[in-house]
């Protein structure tokens, strides 16, 4: 059986070759000739979906197994971080983002002439990764905190920059690592500015780039020691 | 160029009811489909909530045919990426909403891992999770077109249906299949392309 008879031009060749396709046995460049076909021919393009729908039954074998937290933040990068954006929604996204990034320059440029200035100064210190900065916002929240972690005074620091909490209500900090459930660190203290110890156990993990999160809770924290209000800023953390 | 059919309820549905979305759990294949749609007017909204509707099982998919966490991670990103980018052709497929999401996802995982495989025969075996039975919200998926491919699948052989089955869910190439089985290439491709014609004689009967 050679690939010429099959996939000769009469329907059935076609059809047997999509229905290949769909299946994914075939190897990678037949693959990419099946795939340009679907974008340039219709009548081909309608036998794969046609066999796209007799057998996606099978894929209700499929578990549901949820992906880590840092998964999303990093598709928005990957659409909306660049001047690509083109709707007039991403843009005005991109826009606001913008304005915030620039303050957030001014910082960066600063921690980077203090990088500079340290080997100068002092010997390098082995911890690459002293200090992190996260952007918190949320869609439909007009709450945003810029956090800094800096590992050798193992605290975070809170610059509030919009947003304020109802009355009776608090924020509160959270890291999330992982796909593991969301840790309290503690309720934010009113004010521009706060500063969150962090505990050793969360040392590491912050290290390492988790995600920090703010909840709107009742005052003084929520009650179960997980988020029990809406999410009204996130971001995850990333060394400067 | 390729001629487009709109498909006009897909698109008045979508539109007809955009202030609000429902809360999350409970969600019809009524709302993925204007989720979609709304997508495909670059509505971040929804993007994000079609999102936490669905990764869950689009990297149960990616993580069934890559094996390996991180590749599975980055396949998920690349997904979510075309779907913002190529969610109106939806409006041209026959398929439900849920499963075109998932033959993204599925044939997305399966290019990535064509173009670049790992051995990965002791992750195979750590996570070769047993295939569930399907669970409620294979029947969002399926409807009546299940009980037909699942009717003439057993209508095969039965190592010729495993083989099918498995092809699918895992992304198995015909490469892959022929070693396992011990057969040459060859006659492995003839084997399934057979399995093939019976499965469409029987679904069109």
């Amino acid at each position: 059986m050679t690939l010429a008879e099959d996939n000769g031009p009469e329907r059935g060749g076609d059809d047997l070759f999509a229905a290949e396709y769909v299946l994914g046995v075939l190897p990678a460049d037949e693959r990419q000739i099946a795939s340009r076909r679907i974008d340039s021919e219709t009548d081909f393009a309608r036998l794969v979906d046609g066999w796209e729908v007799h057998l996606s039954p099978m894929a209700a074998a499929y578990p549901e197994i949820e992906p880590p937290a840092s998964v999303k933040p990093a598709i928005d990068r990957r659409l909306f971080a660049s001047t690509a954006a083109t709707s007039a929604e991403a843009r005005a996204g991109l826009w606001s983002s913008l304005a915030f990034w620039r303050g957030l320059a001014a910082a960066a440029v600063a921690a980077l002439a203090i990088y500079i200035a340290i080997p100068y100064v002092n010997p390098p210190v082995a911890q690459p990764q002293a200090r992190l900065v996260a952007s918190l916002a949320a869609d439909g929240s007009d709450v945003k905190y810029l956090a800094v972690y800096d590992a050798a005074h193992h605290e975070v620091g809170l610059s509030h920059v919009s947003g304020e909490r109802a009355s009776g209500k608090d924020f509160e900090l959270w890291m999330i690592e992982g796909k593991n459930p969301p840790v309290s660190m503690g309720v934010i203290p009113v004010g521009s500015t706060a500063h969150i110890v962090v505990s050793p156990a969360a040392q590491q993990k912050l290290a390492q780039g988790a995600v920090l999160a703010v909840s709107l809770e009742p005052a003084g924290g929520s009650p179960t020691g997980q988020p029990t209000g809406p999410v009204v800023a996130a971001g995850d953390l990333k060394s400067i | 160029m390729k001629s487009v059919k709109l498909d006009v309820h897909k698109a008045i549905s979508a539109v007809a009811n955009t202030s609000q979305y429902p809360n999350l759990p409970d969600m019809t294949p009524q709302d993925i489909t204007k989720l979609i749609v709304r997508t495909s007017m670059k509505d971040r909204a929804a993007f994000d909530l079609l999102y936490r509707q669905t990764s869950a099982k689009l990297f149960g998919v990616c993580l069934r045919v890559l094996n390996d966490r991180g590749d599975a991670e980055e396949a998920l990103q690349e997904v979510f990426v075309k779907i913002w980018t190529k969610a109106d052709r939806f409006a041209v497929s026959d398929l439900s909403p849920i499963s075109w999401l998932v033959a993204i996802a599925r044939n997305h995982a399966i290019d990535r891992i064509r173009a670049r495989r790992k051995p990965a025969a002791d992750i195979d075996a750590a996570l070769d999770v047993a295939d569930p039975a399907p669970g409620p919200e294979a029947m969002v998926v399926a409807g009546d077109e299940s009980e037909r491919i699942h009717h003439c699948l057993d209508e095969l052989e039965k190592d010729r249906a495993a083989a099918v089955r498995g092809a699918y869910l895992k992304g198995e190439s015909y490469a892959e299949l022929a070693e396992r089985h011990g057969v040459p290439l060859n006659t492995m491709r003839t084997w399934l392309r057979r399995s093939l014609m019976k499965l469409r004689e029987c679904l069109e009967r």
